[in-house]
């Protein structure tokens, strides 16, 4: 979701990262030796992973093929209680590290959601809640000075700073015991986890994690104001070319309106460009990044025009921390590339304030309106919640206990409370059955239970957001066809040191190239460096790391 | 007779000329800060038109700030940030301007060893392992001492406030110590009296510095309770905002409007502005000082 100082933010997130590398690099001089990049296949650990059981609480409206998510069009008018035993055995309070993207909320004590989760759960889980932003700093220390709390939760883009996986070895848990086979059965919300989340929780031989399953495998949708073009007598794209039509049509500075949010990622899609592990591809046996293809060049060609048409809103052209989803809402913009994650939100709010309020992502196309579109995407988990080493086997299951009651699915009881929390005190019922937040659950709730294992695999919408779970439906359905195959699925890996320390440095120059400030003329010789400097050395590590 | 070009009256042109470009620094001054207090008096129709920042105000909305002090979090959070502070300068500015007198006196105990071990702190960090198996080692983690000792003295400013105190007069000190004072003494009634402006300006560089900082509370803070000003600003600001690419679940919590961060921002500044009015006699004169030595 693309907000104010977004750009200010990676960059800053980016010299933070930089300045933790460094750090450590003078701290120990020890972080990955050589920095030749790790690369494990979670294929070949097949035995000790969980069996899968699916559960049954409601059938879903809208089937979407995984691991999209599917849609339920209406709420449950009753709830089933999942989850009778407490999973709490009175083992004194849980301490637990996780992230936020917002104000943190009051702690143990003085918060009503916490409370009545924990007496739901038996037992008190007291969280510290992280800035998302600054997490892989606060991960350094705390791993580095081996100080955990009984349960942590890491994001998978920050499982790559320095030594990760030396820290899941020695300060977490193996839990390959706890859940390999039939004994996940014991934990029945974690069993119906797919097997692919699963593989992913595999670090050095051993079961390390429970994963938080991605619903939401698509980087990217490229959403329109459907109200501006219907307005305008316009339709979405199908070609490139109708796209910059499009753009030059509804462009009008004299207005105050331009087609376009920074659309790079989303250009390169139409194109074709490879996305998997940040943009490798195999072709006929040899491994290409994606900035060598001429995919990627023709989709250059294309963001330099619609730059130098002035397509793009000139706020955020300058890069300058300009809030692409405000300027989108407020009609300045008519067509922003954003995550669909924000696409509910945007619409409950808007409406609010504008009954008019129409957005819509446009039906995936490449650029020569072929059928066959690429859609990139992942359907790695997001988060992956550790237990720490050591706490003994009876704190370990009522932990994992814990954890399964957080992963109950939409139509429980559990689900709800976790979600919506109390009724009365956080909610109340529209007529539509659909919980209704109020200003209490906005200054409690922080994703607190939900970013442990709570995924969230249903699509669901209300009367406040008419018309939201089909229009999402439609379009996964329809991406979900696309996904890129990836060739390193279910491999980890960890980037070599010299192809990490490039990442920013040519994200800024696909940013000076789009932008005009270098000429295109230029991008074989940034390419030219960009072998030389460590991209060559990704390309082997990429070719060992490719399963058979 | 000829007047020295000083004493001229001053041309149209010229006066036009400086008028005009210290209205365009003036501008630049008070454009940026006047949007965002206009933005976080402004509804959300208003903002939405703007497509943004709101620079021309249209009615006035203090539903902002309603809804930033109907919890305590900010008050509290306000606070934390005075306690620090004033806590932390006071302090800093202690420690610092002793360890300069110490340090510029030549002759006292060990002084250039000592000095090294302060400049050495200029080239070397500690990292952020290091620093944080220090700080939890001595027991400051979740504990605000966290966000004071580990930056309590800074060597810049002991470098300062110590070539200050050497270009003092020996002399003066002398005469004092033939009277009988002891060190504490010409410490307290001769050198810190004629330094009154450099140890304001000092001063003022560590209440800054306290005021803004954040980090070590991200690292040592876990209670929310004692999140500093900083902190809480940063999460009002950042909210919602997660890497780009990557799809969270989506939440019902609804993001913060821009009045509410605009109004956020105007709350953490306050407190700073209100403080420079006082500070800013000292500040000429200390930056005056040595003006015109050669």
């Amino acid at each position: 979701m693309a907000l104010p100082f977004q750009d200010a933010a990676a960059n800053r997130r980016a010299f933070l990262g930089l300045a933790g590398l460094s750090a450590l690099a003078v701290a120990g001089c020890t972080s990955t030796p050589k920095g030749g990049g790790t690369s494990t296949d979670v294929n070949k650990i097949d035995a000790i992973l969980p069996k899968f059981k699916a559960l049954e609480v409601g059938k879903p409206d809208i089937l979407v093929p995984p691991p999209a998510a599917s849609g339920y069009l209406s709420y449950p008018s009753s709830l089933v209680d999942a989850i009778t035993d407490k999973p709490g055995k009175g083992g004194g309070v849980i301490k637990v590290t996780t992230l936020n993207w917002g104000t943190v909320p009051p702690g143990l004590g003085s918060n009503k959601y916490l409370g009545s989760i924990n007496t739901e759960l038996g037992v008190d889980m007291d969280f510290s809640i992280n800035d998302g932003n600054t997490y892989a700093d606060k991960l350094t220390a705390i791993l580095g000075a081996r100080d955990i709390t009984d349960v942590l939760v890491a994001p998978s883009w920050n499982t790559n700073i320095p030594r990760f996986p030396d820290a899941v070895q020695t300060l977490f848990e193996d839990l390959t015991e706890y859940l390999k086979g039939d004994a996940v059965l014991k934990y029945p919300m974690l069993a119906s986890f797919p097997k692919e989340a699963w593989q992913g929780s595999v670090w050095g031989g051993k079961l390390a994690a429970v994963p938080f399953v991605n619903d939401n495998p698509f980087a990217w949708a490229l959403f329109y104001r459907k109200d501006i073009l219907d307005a305008a007598g316009l339709g979405p794209a199908k070609t490139a070319d109708e796209l910059y039509q499009l753009g030059k049509k509804i462009t009008k500075p004299d207005q105050g309106v331009w087609a376009f949010s920074d659309i790079t990622d989303y250009v390169q899609m139409i194109f074709k460009v490879p996305g998997a592990k940040g943009g490798w591809r195999v072709e006929g046996g040899k491994i290409v990044n994606k900035i060598e293809t001429p995919e990627f060049m023709a989709a250059l060609e294309f963001l330099v025009k619609i730059f130098k048409e002035g397509l793009v809103h000139p706020d955020l052209v300058g890069s300058k921390g300009a809030d692409a989803s405000q300027l989108f809402n407020s009609g300045k913009i008519v067509v922003q590339q954003n995550g669909l994650g924000a696409w509910q939100s945007a619409l409950r709010e808007q409406l609010k304030i504008n009954a008019n309020y129409k957005i819509q992502p446009m039906k995936v196309f490449s650029h020569d309106g072929s059928a066959s579109p690429l859609v990139w995407g992942s359907a790695d988990p997001i988060f992956y919640t550790f237990i720490k080493k050591g706490l003994g086997k009876a704190r370990t299951e009522e932990i994992l206990a814990c954890l399964n009651w957080c992963a109950a699915p939409f139509g429980t009881k559990e689900w709800e409370l976790r979600q919506y929390g109390v009724e009365g005190v956080h909610f109340t019922r529209g007529t539509d059955n659909v919980p209704k937040t109020n200003d209490l659950y906005n200054n409690e709730y922080a994703n607190q239970f939900t970013f442990l294992s709570g995924r969230n695999a249903a699509v669901t919408g209300g009367s406040d957001t008419p018309n939201y779970v089909q229009d999402y439906t439609t379009w996964t359905k329809d991406a979900v066809k696309y996904l890129e195959p990836n060739p390193w699925a279910g491999v980890r890996t960890e980037d070599p040191v010299k192809l990490s320390q490039l990442n920013t440095p040519t994200q800024d120059l696909i940013k000076d190239v789009v932008r005009g400030r270098r000429p295109l003329s230029d991008w074989p010789t940034i390419v030219a460096d960009w072998k030389k400097n460590g991209g060559d050395e990704g390309r082997d590590f990429y070719a060992k790391a490719l399963p058979n | 007779m000829t007047r020295p070009v000083w004493e001229e009256k001053p041309t149209v042109a010229g006066q036009a000329g400086k008028g005009t470009l210290l209205t365009l620094v003036t501008a630049a001054v008070i454009i940026p800060l006047w949007t965002v207090v206009v933005t976080s008096l402004s509804s959300r129709a208003t903002i939405d038109k703007a497509g943004g920042l709101v620079f021309i105000p249209r009615g006035f909305d203090f539903s902002a700030y309603q809804s930033i002090f109907a919890t305590d979090r900010v008050t509290r959070a306000l606070w934390v940030s005075v306690m620090i502070t004033a806590g932390g300068t006071l302090l800093s500015i202690t420690l610092t301007t002793m360890a300069a007198y110490g340090l510029s006196r030549p002759g006292s105990l060990a002084h250039r060893p000592l000095l090294f071990l302060f400049l050495l702190t200029f080239l070397f960090g500690p990292g952020i392992i290091p620093s944080y198996l220090l700080v939890t080692g001595v027991g400051l983690k979740d504990n605000l001492l966290a966000l004071i000792l580990p930056t309590a003295v800074n060597a810049f400013n002991l470098v300062v406030l110590r070539a200050f105190f050497m270009n003092l007069p020996g002399e003066l000190i002398d005469s004092a110590r033939i009277d009988g004072a002891s060190e504490w003494r010409i410490l307290w009634q001769i050198v810190i009296p004629l330094s009154k402006a450099v140890i304001a300006v000092v001063a003022l560089f560590y209440a800054v510095g306290y005021w803004n900082s954040f980090f070590n509370a991200i690292l040592y803070l876990s209670d929310p309770s004692d999140h500093p000003i900083q902190l809480v600003l940063r999460s009002y600001i950042l909210q919602g905002q997660a890497p780009p690419g990557v799809s969270l679940p989506g939440t019902n919590v609804p993001p913060p409007t821009l009045a509410i961060k605009m109004a956020v921002v105007v709350v953490t500044v306050i407190p700073a502005l209100l403080v420079y009015p006082f500070v800013q006699k000292h500040f000429t004169k200390a930056v005056l000082t040595g003006a015109i030595k050669g």
